[in-house]
């Protein structure tokens, strides 16, 4: 039988209607759609009662619009019954790719937060640089000012020997130096600074590196632009760069295990941070003008996805004209046009006046842009290409998509393991901890962004004594005329979450929260991104559901919104899934930019005072980790009680002058007080073995002039707080173990580097 | 006609990309590898002038754009 | 007088908004211009600009055309093609022309600077070069750099302090000049009192990297022409103007100077 039929120059009919299940897979296959069985039926039912066969560009459409990445099928319904919905009445919207919160009374900022993991794991460089460039265009089309970048990154161990690497694997090395290289290059030009983020090594990332890539700006709340189209008879624009093969079936791509490394290259899109830039300016000068009704980048799916999405949000129809698209190749077929997601472009409604005064914009900041099309009322979506009408589908057919609720399979340990007990030679140990890579300093990777353009960054990612710079908690950004700021902050666990993906999840939550109230600001909300492995297999979707159900408990509990969000599934190869890795990425408000609290210890002589309770908690920890001492005993925390250690703390800054404030994380107290330590000044405390090493939650060690009166704050409001010792000297003398702070810094600064050139 | 023109730097000019590359070939395991040297090339196509005048003008844009004098020597090739 | 400064911008400039805000905030009136804005048929009429309407051009940090070719190259060859004779004209009469960061680029590419010729301001083809960091790497970090300027450089006549911080951002800033002329550059730039800034570590010692965060010669990190109103550097002084931005309790920073200097220096001229 003939499957395929041309019936205008370039595209295809294809006979469905007489296929069989056998046909119907092969089709899905042949086309690249990867949509399951059942898919294809309900799209056979569909044209059969069309009374007609399908064409290429309709099956693409449909193949990109119901992948996993654009319609969260496998996760929308864990989503729904746990996550959202829980929102404060400072949100402004959620609904769109990226969230819109309330900073003042003029502004509002907008955070976006996703993943770009197969694409860089096939091709590194290009696979972040298009990573950065998707989550600006995510906050841009908003009608918002990026502000910060964040760029959470996980890796296989650097020092994995080659010849242990599965073949068509990339080395860990070579992953993270393309990785950064492609960050730098296009988040240095477009001149937004990478201001945080975190670097984790983990040997379940060897086939499978994870690239998160977040986004913060900042726009008038009079001037936020929702991604829907305005009304009927407003003109389609899209600008930007030329459209062309590369990046065409990017989503199915990402919506599939990655089976090998090499030859799926054709998927990754190549990336223009000198187009993006103008792009950028061009966007904010129509905005800023008013001159258009909505706006939508051109992500996941191309022009497919952004055109159903942006009508069907707004209850209306579509006809888009693909002939007058601008391309990079002549000889592109209509399918490919429809569904390729070439990089730097947004598409733009406008309403039928102002199009010569947008174009002008663009012409002026050299931005090629067309108009492609108009909105309709019927909400029926028509293609055509030059004469000939070539897709013709109910827009909300092929927008919805498929929803499902796999099975899934509890996996975790029943009995309590702990083996943990004392090291015998502390100090050997202890230089272990502080020289591994997920400890050590990350300068290497820090001072290659321009963590300072804009010149708005208040608290950098690097802080302290100029020269011998800290680890900060998060950082800070000043992004209007007034003293407030925002703190930024990318956290997860994912040795934590490896065990128990409930309580890890939970730990990262926690950690986020300390992190942003270290630096004296009041958590606001946050963005998840939620990367696991294939959720066809029910121990990954359960790993999913449990994180998915801590996020909801910490989020309501702790009354804290989730504001914009990713899944990211299938990230596995036949050698493994990743650990779960919900990467969390925090916003705090910062009254005052000036009251910002940096983490290094400031002046000799001052107390230091660990606030909270330490319990036996070394599940996942780095101690546990570098002893090889068994331990699933994660630390589990309580929302309502983080929430009052959290307001107290913040009270405290007002009251009492507080010097430096850092949070115990992967290493405990131990490694906390040498990061505090390492600018150049040592302490004296004494500690047992649970307190230096154990990773329990809702802890920050602070440095304090009036450590009784500090104490007795906590103590008043029956929450814990204990000086633990004081600053001065060149030694890290914990009691049982001193180790000189020289010896420290020289591991801490070459744990990570020496691995790299 | 094609032409390839190669901005190179001048012998003494310190060439870390260069040594940056040679250092990490090393630890690769290319013991073998005793310098490596970054080359920019450009491809220029070129019509409606002869071979002659053409060279002239490519020379005149290294001058003005594609080489800086101070650090840079160019060496053109005609490849089609 | 109003002082009227422009910050000129192409496609990957994006230090500029900074810039503009640090000439605003010592009440000059500054703005971001487009370079199309001085010469393109199609820009319209109330978007048009002409150098002659500036007391002061700005070359701000970034990636102008982003850096390809070479940084700065792209934005130089530019301005050559439209605005060469005006900007010489411009130094010529003696208005102060700055570069920050790539603006350094950009004016070394243009043959400004090192700009020995009072009579010709900008060279037919560039002087020096500002080449890839030793460490192969784009450096982010503070920098400590010593004034040395006697006075010729009018950006930095109200700088009192020896030593400032000032960071810097950059992947190609290293000072080179022609080989084996070396010396005799190094003496000219001494004697015509064109040497600005060196690179020096917290204690005020010259010293290698990070403290030279490039490897630059003779540890240069900002030069003036022989007629001291062209002014080249690769540290941001724009991102240590107000004290906050550096953790500092003062209201403002060592960054201001040069802005200060300048608009004084333009009162007093004008």
């Amino acid at each position: 039988m003939i499957m395929y039929r041309e019936i205008y120059p370039g595209v295809y009919e294809i006979d469905i209607l007489n296929a069989g299940d056998e046909e119907l897979v092969k089709i899905s296959e042949e086309m690249g759609l990867n949509l399951s069985l059942d898919e294809m039926k309900v799209i056979k039912e569909y044209f059969k009662n069309k009374g007609r066969n399908p064409r290429d560009i309709e099956l693409q459409a449909l193949g990109q619009a119901w992948s996993e990445h654009c319609c969260y099928k496998s996760s929308k319904y864990w989503l729904k019954k746990f996550l959202l919905g829980f929102k404060t009445d400072y949100v402004i919207s959620t609904e769109y790719d990226a969230g819109v919160v309330e900073f003042d009374e003029e502004h509002a900022y907008v955070v976006a937060l996703e993943s770009h993991n197969h694409p860089s794991a096939v091709e590194p460089y290009g696979g972040a640089a298009t990573g950065i460039g998707g989550i600006l265009r995510d906050v841009l089309c908003m009608g918002a000012q990026p502000v910060a970048l964040v760029d959470p990154l996980f890796f296989g161990d650097l020092s994995t020997p080659y010849e242990k690497l599965p073949p068509g694997i990339k080395h860990p090395v070579y992953l993270l130096e393309g990785v950064v290289a492609g960050i730098r290059d296009y988040g240095n030009r477009v001149g937004i600074p990478t201001v945080a983020g975190m670097v984790f090594f983990d040997e379940s990332y060897l086939t499978n590196c994870l690239v998160n890539v977040g986004c913060v700006g900042v726009a008038k709340k009079d001037r936020i632009i929702p991604s829907k189209a305005g009304g009927e008879g407003d003109i389609f624009i899209l600008a930007g760069g030329a459209t062309g093969r590369d990046g065409i079936h990017g989503v199915t791509f990402a919506s599939a295990e990655l089976t090998d490394t090499e030859s799926t290259r054709s998927a990754v899109q190549l990336g223009n941070p000198i187009m993006k830039e103008p792009l950028i300016h061009a966007c904010l000068e129509i905005v800023e003008k008013g001159l258009l009704t909505g706006m939508k980048d051109l992500g996941g799916g191309g022009l497919s996805c952004a055109v159903g999405e942006m009508a069907l949000a707004a209850g209306y129809g579509a006809e888009v004209w693909l002939d007058k698209v601008h391309l990079k190749e002549k000889d592109m077929k209509p399918w490919e046009i429809w569904i390729s997601e070439s990089q730097e472009r947004m598409l733009l409604t406008v309403k039928p006046k102002h199009v010569d005064e947008v174009l002008y914009i663009f012409r002026k900041w050299d931005v090629p842009a067309s108009v492609i099309g108009v909105v309709k009322g019927e909400k029926v979506l028509r293609v055509y290409y030059k004469d000939w009408l070539i897709y013709e589908m109910e827009i909300e057919f092929v927008t919805k998509g498929p929803e499902y609720c796999r099975a899934t399979a509890e996996r975790r340990e029943k009995v309590e393991v702990d083996e943990v007990k004392e090291p015998e030679d502390y100090a050997k140990v202890f230089l272990k901890m502080i020289s591994h890579p997920n400890v050590a300093s990350k300068e290497w990777v820090i001072r290659q962004y321009d963590h300072e353009v804009r010149g708005n960054t208040v608290l950098k990612p690097l802080q302290g004594r100029i020269g011998f710079e800290t680890h900060g908690d998060a950082a800070v950004v000043k992004p209007t005329d007034s003293w407030k700021g925002l703190a930024i902050t990318a956290d997860v666990n994912p040795w934590m979450t490896k065990i128990d993906p409930f309580w890890g999840t939970a730990s990262s939550f926690d950690e986020m929260v300390r992190n942003l109230v270290a630096v004296n600001s009041e958590p606001h909300s946050f963005a998840d991104c939620l990367n696991f492995g294939n959720p066809e297999k029910p121990e990954r979707i359960w790993e999913f559901v449990e994180s998915v159900k801590a996020l909801g408990w910490m989020s309501k509990e702790f009354g804290l919104p989730c504001v914009s969000g990713n899944v990211s599934f299938y990230n596995e190869t036949p050698y493994g899934g990743v650990a779960p890795t919900p990467t969390l990425m925090g916003i705090g408000i910062v009254e005052d930019v000036r009251r910002a609290v940096t983490s290094n210890f400031k002046r000799e002589g001052s107390a230091i005072v660990l606030v909270g309770e330490t319990k036996r908690e070394f599940g996942g920890s780095l101690y546990s980790k570098v002893t090889g001492m068994k331990c699933n005993v994660v630390p589990k925390t309580d929302p309502k009680l983080l929430k009052r250690y959290s307001e107290a703390m913040l009270e405290a800054f007002r009251k009492f002058k507080v010097l430096s404030c850092h949070d115990p994380v992967e290493g405990g107290v131990a490694v906390a007080l040498a990061e505090m330590a390492i600018c150049g000044m040592g302490f004296e405390v004494s500690l047992d073995f649970i307190d230096l090493f154990s990773e329990s939650n809702t802890r920050w060690i602070v440095e304090v002039k009036e450590a009784e009166k500090f104490v007795n704050f906590f103590k008043e409001r029956g929450l814990k707080a204990k000086v633990i010792g004081y600053t001065g000297g060149d030694k890290l003398n914990y009691g049982k173990f001193s180790v000189e702070l020289e010896e420290v810094e020289k591991a801490w600064r070459s744990g990570f580097s020496k691995f790299l050139r | 006609m094609i032409a390839e023109v190669y901005i190179k730097l001048k012998e003494g000019v310190s060439d870390p990309e260069g040594e940056a590359t040679k250092k990490a070939l090393n630890l690769l395991g290319f013991k073998n590898v005793k310098r490596v040297s970054s080359v920019k090339v450009f491809r220029i196509a070129i019509e409606g002038v002869s071979r002659e005048e053409a060279e002239k003008e490519i020379e005149e844009m290294c001058k003005k754009l594609l080489a800086n004098p101070v650090i840079h020597d160019y060496d053109i090739r005609w490849v089609g | 007088m109003d002082i009227r400064v422009a910050v000129l911008r192409i496609e990957g400039t994006n230090c500029e908004d900074e810039t503009v805000r640090a000439f605003r905030a010592l009440g000059a009136y500054a703005e971001a211009v487009h370079l199309k804005q001085f010469y393109s048929d199609m820009i319209r009429d109330d978007e048009v600009r002409s150098i002659w309407d500036y007391h002061c051009l700005v070359f701000p940090g970034g990636f102008s055309a982003g850096d390809y070719v070479r940084a700065g190259a792209i934005f130089s060859a530019r301005v050559k093609s439209v605005l060469r004779r005006d900007l010489e004209e411009f130094i010529k009469e003696g208005y102060p022309v700055l570069g920050i960061c790539n603006g350094f680029q950009i004016l070394v590419e243009l043959g400004a600077l090192p700009g020995f010729d009072e009579d010709k301001p900008i060279a037919d083809e560039p002087q020096m070069a500002l080449a890839i960091n030793d460490s192969n790497r784009f450096e982010c970090r503070p920098t400590f750099l010593k004034h040395e300027n006697r006075g010729k450089c009018v950006f930095t006549r109200k700088l009192k302090k020896e030593i400032v911080m000032y960071p810097v951002a950059h992947a190609e800033g290293k000072v080179v000049f022609p080989r084996g002329r070396e010396e005799e550059y190094l003496e000219r730039l001494i004697e015509n009192d064109q040497i600005v800034f060196r690179y020096v570590d917290p204690e005020g010692n010259y010293s290698s990297y990070p403290w030279n965060p490039n490897g630059s010669f003779y540890n240069i990190a900002g030069i003036c022409n022989v007629k001291g109103n062209v002014f080249g550097l690769m540290p941001h002084p724009e991102r240590a103007f107000f004290g906050w931005q550096v953790g500092r309790e003062e209201e403002v920073f060592d960054g201001k100077y040069v802005f200060e200097s300048v608009i004084d220096y333009l009162r007093k001229f004008y």
